[in-house]
């Protein structure tokens, strides 16, 4: 009996290590050339961080974007596969070394550039070129078909494309209507941030995109929302800031401001002008001189406290929603605006992006791939991630549809989400985690210690001093990134030769 | 007569260590290997490829205005003197208790000890939220790194408290007896025969412990993220951030990670030159 278990035993390890040689990557390729494995449809490897284990409405999504693709291409076999967010660029590096990259990958901005810097992606302007489908049609999937926010981030200078958006996203201020209906029973100021209907009656539900008409105006809003108790401790914030945002907290008050946090080519930090380090004063004194917010907490999320209604606004994204929804047992009686003017700014701004899907250089199947990046990028696609993830598309035509108007209906939070993407500038996009790695930890202290500073005993000599800290590292990271591309671009040419 | 061993005998032993060697040498000594050789260039994985620049990313870390090696290993020091005194200010008593404890002392072994095989992500996401709920430690830059260190002695404590233990047992109860008979009281006991007993184990528990302080990495990955205002960020976090989120700089980040085995390298040496085994009492 135990030498016949051992002999199973062997066996049962013989197969389970010939299995794992058979799928894993290098072998796999072998095992495929020999014939062993035949499929009777191409298979397309999909990445994707969106994933059901964190919202099972991504589930019901891919779901349905994989019967419906697969229904209109019956050769190709659609394999999803998550990667969660912060890994993303270490796994994709792997697998782009150990020869089982995906096939197609929703790319986030932070990575579209240097995924296209290094190489690893597939320039789809010979795919658009030879494309049959005509601007101005459902399946289009040009330029023109998309807002122009959307298809900032796609692209390299030189116009190569390397990416399809499938979403557009900005940051925007949330606020909460109940709170906003309230106080404007007898206040003027905040009644007319509310929209009115074609009788003249205010819209309880709608306010507008650019209710809020510059900073000053802002500081008055949320002074008059913020509520005290006894011990004069904030139990209705006017504002919630997180002093461990950094650079995602300031880089859309900035764009509103008329700043930039740097520039187009990602070769010098711009945050530490003049309108930056106003925006940077502005964001504290909310805090020290207006006291609008609570302490700063770390571990409490502003969208924690604003699903318990205990902040009239918040910076959060035009995404925001469904979640919100969701997580409040269906509240929907909040709105979005854009970020208001600034002193130096023009009008109200913010920063968008368009994450987007792209094809890997090592794609086998561009064929398959391009048709699948062609429908989820078309308007179909977007109609699918309306209808399953209350996400407003990245195309002008999706805002015509019937489905459009009625999420309108359902949901009137979504009301301003087109305007709010058409008037903001492009998302900082050149080694964004490296940046504010650098960045943040600077950005926190001054907003930690604002009135230390502005005594002149903090950790910075002066608000300026710190900014001007901030942007010289960012340089230095801006300037080894473009060593390393320059290092790209030498080994392609020379490989090319 | 000697009996004659056969070449093959004396191979036999080898061959059977040899998978396990290997294996150990593949994933360790040539891994330290290629990362030394890494820290000499400018090394991009995705590219996977390398430009020889001498010491200059050991120069960039030692020397460079935006380095932050110095800041991260003062609060790894840092780190690592609270985590060494928290083991032996809790491993030691607990170890104490449990030898005493008539009743149970297998139970409280093991709970005790039920921290330690808990996996590290786990143990960093009860505690965040324990600190969020209870004193907000890590919102504050002075109590963030002592309150990682705290979770890092309680995580640890069980451990030590097996090996401290295991130590203890070992002491001849002779002595003990003796030392009663000569009229010493628990603190005398405890000073002139515990400890000088102890003397190797406590070695022993002093140099994992900082060798494994000195490589934290997964609470402030998970908790802190090396915030607030940098007050927790250590070499091990550096390390990474510079390796995998930041293009092109895993030659910087090889090169930190050697300077780190540099410092653990000298500790040790010293302290085991210092507190080098020595036989206690003759048999």
């Amino acid at each position: 009996m135990s030498r016949l278990k051992l002999v199973a035993g062997l066996l049962l390890a013989l197969i389970l290590v010939a299995g794992v040689l058979a799928r894993a990557g290098l072998t796999r390729r072998w095992v495929e050339d020999l014939g062993l494995q035949k499929t009777q449809r191409e298979e397309l490897r999909v990445w994707d961080w969106w994933s059901a284990s964190t919202n099972e409405e991504y589930g019901d999504y891919f779901n349905a974007l994989e019967a419906a693709f697969e229904a209109r291409n019956p050769d190709v076999d659609v394999i999803f596969q998550v990667v969660p967010f912060g890994n993303y660029v270490q796994k994709l590096s792997t697998a782009m070394v150990g020869d089982t990259p995906p096939d197609v990958f929703q790319s986030s901005v932070y990575w579209a550039e240097g995924f296209h810097q290094r190489g690893m992606l597939r320039s789809l302007n010979g795919l658009l070129d030879a494309d049959p489908a005509l601007p101005g049609t459902p399946a289009y999937v040009g330029e023109s078909a998309f807002l122009p926010s959307a298809w900032r981030h796609n692209h390299a200078e030189d116009g190569t494309i390397f990416g399809i958006p499938q979403i557009i996203d900005a940051s925007c201020l949330l606020w909460n209507l109940d709170i906003l209906q309230a106080a404007a029973a007898d206040d003027d100021e905040i009644r007319a941030m509310f929209q009115r209907d074609a009788a003249g009656a205010i819209d309880w539900t709608c306010i507008f995109w650019n209710a809020v008409h510059d900073w000053e105006h802002f500081r008055r809003l949320t002074r008059k929302l913020t509520v005290r108790d006894e011990n004069d401790d904030v139990t209705q914030a006017g504002f919630l800031l997180s002093a461990s945002s950094g650079a995602g907290l300031f880089a859309p008050w900035l764009a509103a401001n008329g700043g930039r946090f740097q520039d187009a080519a990602g070769t010098q930090a711009l945050f530490a002008s003049a309108r930056g380090i106003e925006t940077v004063e502005f964001i504290a004194r909310l805090y020290w001189v207006d006291r609008v917010c609570p302490p700063f907490r770390r571990q409490m999320t502003d969208g924690e406290m604003f699903k318990e209604r205990r902040a009239a606004v918040v910076a959060a994204g035009t995404w925001s929603g469904k979640d919100i929804t969701r997580d409040t047992m269906g509240w929907t009686h909040f709105g979005k605006t854009a970020f208001p003017r600034g002193p130096s700014g023009d009008g109200p701004s913010t920063v968008t992006w368009g994450n987007m899907l792209v094809i890997t250089r090592r794609c086998d199947n561009v064929d398959a791939a391009w048709r699948y990046v062609k429908f989820v990028g078309g308007l179909e696609g977007s109609l699918l991630r309306g209808q399953y993830l209350g996400y407003n598309g990245p195309r002008f035509d999706f805002y015509a549809t019937d489905r459009w108007q009625q999420a309108l209906q359902e949901r009137p939070y979504l009301s301003n989400v087109k305007q709010i993407c058409l008037a903001g500038d492009k998302l900082r996009h050149t080694e964004i985690i490296a940046v504010d790695h650098q960045a943040n930890p600077i950005v926190e202290s001054v907003l930690l210690h604002y009135p230390e500073i502005v005594e002149g005993r903090g950790p910075y000599p002066s608000v300026a001093a710190a900014m001007r800290t901030a942007a010289d590292n960012v340089d230095n990271v801006y300037r080894r990134y473009n060593e390393q591309v320059d290092n790209w671009l030498a080994l392609r040419a020379a490989g090319a030769d | 007569m000697a009996r004659r061993v056969s070449w093959s005998q004396r191979l036999l032993p080898y061959l059977y260590v040899g998978p396990a060697l290997t294996v150990a040498c593949l994933f360790s000594f040539v891994s330290m290997g290629i990362s030394l050789w890494v820290s000499f260039h400018d090394y991009d994985a995705f590219a996977g490829a390398s430009r020889f620049v001498g010491f200059d990313n050991y120069h960039r870390a030692l020397y460079s205005a935006d380095s932050y090696f110095w800041l991260a290993m003062r609060h790894t020091a840092v780190y690592v003197v609270l985590s060494v005194c928290g083991t032996l200010l809790t491993s030691l008593p607990l170890a104490l208790l449990c030898l005493r404890a008539k009743v149970g002392q297998a139970l409280f072994r093991t709970l005790y000890f039920l921290p330690s095989i808990t996996p590290g992500v786990v143990l960093a996401l009860v505690f965040y939220h324990i600190f969020s709920n209870y004193g907000q430690l890590l919102d504050c830059s002075w109590t963030a790194l002592p309150a990682l260190a705290l979770l890092g002695v309680w995580a640890g404590a069980g451990y030590n408290m097996v090996i401290f233990l295991a130590g203890l047992t070992e002491i001849p109860q002779i002595l003990y007896d003796a030392a009663v008979v000569d009229g010493a009281n628990r603190w005398q006991q405890f000073r002139h025969i515990t400890m000088p007993m102890l003397r190797n184990t406590l070695v022993f528990v002093t140099v994992m412990t900082i060798i494994g302080s000195f490589q934290v990495f997964t609470s402030v990955y998970i908790m802190t993220s090396g915030g607030p205002e940098r007050s927790t960020e250590v070499i091990a976090y550096s390390i990474f951030v510079n390796a995998f989120a930041v293009a092109g700089q895993m030659g910087y980040a090889s090169a930190l990670a050697w300077l780190l085995f540099a410092v653990i390298f000298v500790f040790v040496f010293v302290q085991m030159r210092v507190f080098r085994s020595r036989r206690i009492y003759d048999e």
